[in-house]
């Protein structure tokens, strides 16, 4: 998989996701329930403005010197015996861990959930080595076996029914027990406890590196994380590069700020910090430790207007309290980030062309904005995106440039305006009725396909007031 | 206190009476009340459809037509909103950014100035009826104005205030958005046009006209009795 | 070790930047805000017991608390309540001064029990990976969100706390801090020290689980199925 999952308009896709009823039903229960945890966790803290503002300060920091903790960061883990190599593209990327499994070949590769590995493909990148790939996240891994791509970052599986993955279950992997929950929690247990105990190699993301020390911290409730950076003998992280804090200090913020904006937790089950290759004598661990470091897109946003985005904690905050998220579903966006950070970072990491329609899927809000714990102004990005788009990329169609062109020149005329002011209901009398518009003319119609429009007052405010003040003067 | 009215354009052209009430309410407070003629749409429009360049000049135009006003009080949260972005929109251009932000620091919506500047919080109204209210995004996003219009709501004689359901979900209008992406458009308004079905309520109450349009519109489609009114009709219905 | 492909990369950065390239001198600015200090601030250590014991119970984790005369009794009794057949624990200092280690060879006779050896290699792995139960003491424990902190080293490994099917954490109360920043801080004045950070540093709180399907939350996936602290004043 790559950025983009498939080739489907998006017309074809927003109207897939909004007759998809279990989707929605799915999606809009997930988001009420995320969103009151967290609410709670906010309250409780009583503070939440405080953190946010910590957290963007943090972010804002990090990411304008990136370089340097970088090189601080690949210096520690070259200290701690770890191989660290700066990848430019998905390319190079997926290159240097072919090598790595080939040298070690390597039949058998346990993952965990990553978005950035999802984002270069390297799935598909190991499979063509012949090398096994097995998703470890519970999710992630009812996804890879139905061979479905995830629609959204934190709960991957979120579109899919327990009677859905039973079937896959029992389709896949010979499956026969019932559609309970647990049940089905428990046959993946034992699966993926035989997968962990026989992978040569483990490839794990990043929540945040930390560059003082060189430790990765990975952000789990199962448990999956642990078992990938504990048994197979290699192991190999794959970080987007600006996924990275100064020290300690810092990740701890972020990492409260990321479970409790995620899941609503104070703190996931585990936290799981890991520096470097495994010690003398240690025996859990891996003896031979990788860090991949991924641009792939992501230096051309730096020093932007849209740096901010960069910022992006993948919480999925803005995702859980968007309402057009809810409506379409994760799959409509068609890019492997969806909602609103999907709609802010997708075109720029992969080009307006494939995406374009996505700044517009916002109704402009703001419950994104207000919900991102490290404050990204996402609905202004949305905005700014728009404005390219129609100035720069020249890519709004022609209708609505004609009809831009009008409002400016309408706007800007106090003598045009009164006069459509004065004109409007006449304009719009053929197709008024009772002071309703039930089937309107032009870009009307979309709207009034599903719900009425009204008629212009009789008289405009202005002639009224007009005719006031003339009677006041009499 | 001199304040000019900014209608917006859907008040001017669709709904005069809310103009008229607003005039009104801001005249019983001892308010002089004038109204620009040079106004005409806050840029909003193209604005958010990424037309920067066509927005500007009504944004111009309006900076224009309001030049010499004292305060500017507008009966919507989402047009005021557009007024206050206008100091960032201009940063930097020589010959409009003291006008922005002139214009941005003494306009408001009709709610926030009765209780933020005139310090009102019981505009003496009497409405009897079950009432429930929809807070615009961007009146309380953008604009920061949560409590005001519940305040002035709930104070009024012989009202009924019944919170509506996740009442600061978007009603799906956004403007173009709701031409542009009217499908789902359509959805977010279905939804909300559910929540206040299930308040039970006579009245659904919201202070931006864009709003009120397409959820009235869509439950005046689905044949629901419930009346839709602008927060300023309530707020002028004297005892 | 390797670093490859370093130098290109980070001057593209900095030239993004617009700006020659950072290579030393950069500080952590003072933030303007440390609502991180506010949690549980003030409080005693009992306060923050307490703040453990109700966090236990949104973590599906169960809390005990006793002294140090009392604890093998607590522990035996926890060993029992897991039917625990076989249990790995760490080859840590505190087995003796805590009494484990005479509570092992008590139950030696109906239980298999087995202290972390690096000499053994992964004979160590194996009967973790059978085990019914792994009991560690905690290093650091975090009261607001009811977590233990384990720093992993060649006598305690990774997967004792991660394998069997319970896992039981001994809390010394000298060990409970309010928060996750304690413990950061701890971990960041040893580095600027110069200390080596310990290789595999987890924070644990209560037994793995997921809401992968159906937003269901179900307890036991990877890790552990059920966990028990056990708080020793």
């Amino acid at each position: 998989m790559s950025i983009k999952i498939n080739e489907s308009p998006y017309e074809e896709r927003v109207q897939q996701g909004i007759e998809n009823d279990f989707m929605r039903l799915a999606v809009s229960s997930a988001q009420g329930r995320f969103r009151s945890r967290k609410r709670i966790q906010e309250t409780e803290l009583g503070n939440w403005e405080d953190w946010r503002q910590l957290g963007a300060e943090i972010r804002k920091h990090t990411v304008e010197n990136l370089d340097y903790y970088l090189q601080q960061l690949s210096d520690q883990v070259s200290k701690r015996g770890g191989h660290v190599f700066f990848a430019a593209t998905a390319e190079e990327a997926n290159d240097y861990i072919q090598n790595v499994i080939r040298k070690k070949e390597a039949k058998k590769v346990v993952k965990t959930k990553s978005m950035v590995t999802e984002e270069i493909g390297l799935n598909r990148a190991l499979e063509s080595l012949g090398a096994e790939v097995v998703e470890s996240d519970l999710g992630e891994w009812i996804l890879q076996l139905d061979e479905d791509p995830p629609s959204h970052i934190v709960v991957p599986a979120l579109h899919k029914n327990k009677e859905q993955i039973r079937e896959t279950f029992a389709e896949k992997r010979g499956y026969t027990g019932s559609d309970i929950p647990e049940e089905l929690a428990d046959f993946a247990r034992s699966q993926l406890r035989e997968e962990f105990l026989t992978a040569e190699v483990g490839i794990t993301g990043c929540n945040f590196a930390i560059a003082e020390s060189g430790t990765i911290t990975l952000v789990t409730n199962e448990g999956n994380a642990e078992m990938a950076t504990t048994l197979p003998d290699t192991l190999i992280t794959v970080m987007g590069m600006e996924r990275i804090v100064p020290t300690w200090e810092e990740m701890e913020v972020l990492v409260s700020l990321l479970t409790r904006s995620a899941v609503g937790q104070k703190l996931t089950s585990y936290i799981t910090s890991y520096t470097g290759a495994r010690l003398d004598d240690e025996i859990d661990g891996p003896d031979d430790y990788h860090l991949v470091i991924v641009d792939n897109g992501r230096s051309k946003i730096l020093g932007t207007e849209f740096q901010a985005a960069l910022h992006c904690i993948r919480c999925a905050a803005c995702i859980n309290a968007c309402p057009v998220y809810r409506h379409v579903g994760g799959h409509a966006y068609n890019s492997i980030y969806p909602g609103p950070i999907g709609a802010v970072l997708t075109p720029l990491l992969d080009g307006y062309e494939n995406h374009k329609e996505l700044p517009y899927a916002s109704s402009l809000c703001g419950a994104c904005t207000e919900a991102c714990p490290v404050k990204i102004p996402l609905h202004e990005m949305l905005i700014r995106h728009r404005q390219i788009i129609v100035e720069k990329e020249k890519q709004a169609p022609m209708v609505e440039k004609m009809a831009m062109k009008g409002f400016a020149k309408w706007s800007s005329s106090p003598a045009v305006y009164k006069l459509s002011t004065k004109m409007a209901r006449l304009a719009l009398n053929p197709w008024t009725k009772d002071d309703i518009i039930g089937n309107g003319p032009g870009p009307l119609k979309d709207w009034t396909n599903s719900r009425n429009f009204p008629a212009p007052s009789k008289q405009s405010f202005r002639s009224w007031y007009k005719e006031r003040e003339k009677s006041g003067e009499e | 206190m001199k304040v000019s009215l900014f209608i917006t354009c859907l008040c001017d052209i669709f709904s005069a009476d809310v103009g008229k009430d607003t005039v009104e309410i801001l005249e019983r407070f001892g308010c002089e009340v004038d109204f620009p003629e040079l106004q005409t749409c806050c840029g909003q429009p193209a604005y958010n459809s990424g037309y920067l360049t066509e927005s500007k000049q009504a944004m111009k135009q309006m900076m224009r037509a309001f030049k010499h006003s004292e305060y500017v009080v507008g009966p919507s949260g989402s047009c005021v909103g557009m007024l206050k972005e206008y100091p960032n929109i201009f940063k930097n251009d020589p010959e409009w950014e003291d006008e922005a932000i002139k214009l941005a620091n003494k306009s408001y919506e009709l709610t926030q100035f009765l209780v933020e500047v005139l310090e009102i919080v019981d505009v003496g109204s009497a409405f009897k009826g079950r009432v429930t209210y929809h807070p615009s995004c961007h009146m309380s996003r953008i604009l920061g104005v949560n409590e005001a219009p519940i305040t002035l709501l709930k104070n009024i004689e012989g009202i009924e205030y019944i919170e509506l359901p996740i009442k600061e979900d978007c009603c799906g209008f956004g403007g173009t958005f709701s031409i542009k992406n009217a499908a789902i458009s359509e959805e977010m308004v279905k939804e909300k046009s559910q929540h206040v079905t299930e308040t039970e309520a006579e009245y659904l109450v919201g202070g931006d006209m864009g709003c009120l349009i397409n959820i009235g519109g869509m439950m005046q489609r689905e044949g629901k009795t419930v009346k839709v009114v602008h927060m300023a009709e309530i707020l002028n219905t004297t005892k | 070790m390797t670093i490859q492909n370093r130098e290109a990369f980070l001057d593209g950065l900095a030239a993004n930047l617009g700006r020659p390239r950072r290579t030393e001198g950069v500080k952590r600015p003072i933030w303007s805000v440390t609502p991180q200090l506010e949690v549980l601030k003030g409080q005693t250590q009992d306060e923050l017991i307490e703040a453990l014991e109700k966090q236990c119970q949104a973590i599906h984790t169960v809390f005990k608390r006793t002294d140090k005369a009392g604890l093998e009794q607590v522990l035996e009794d926890t060993i029992q309540a897991y039917k625990g057949q076989s249990i790995i624990a760490p080859n840590d200092q505190r087995n003796d001064v805590y009494g484990l280690t005479n509570l092992f060879k008590k139950l030696e006779q109906s239980t298999e029990i087995h202290i972390w050896d690096h000499t053994k290699e992964k004979e160590n792995q194996v009967f973790a990976e059978r085990a019914d139960l792994g009991i560690t003491f905690s290093d650091i424990t975090l009261a607001e969100s009811a977590t233990v902190t384990l720093f992993h080293n060649k006598h305690h490994g990774r997967t004792i706390s991660l394998l069997p099917k319970a896992y039981i954490a001994i809390i010394p109360k000298e060990t409970i801090v309010p928060r996750m920043t304690q413990a950061a801080q701890q971990i960041h004045e040893a580095i600027v020290k110069g200390e080596d950070v310990a290789s595999y540093i987890s924070f644990i709180s209560g037994p793995s689980n997921s809401a992968d399907i159906e937003m269901n939350l179900i307890v036991g996936v990877h890790g552990p199925i059920s966990a028990t602290y056990i708080v020793v004043d």
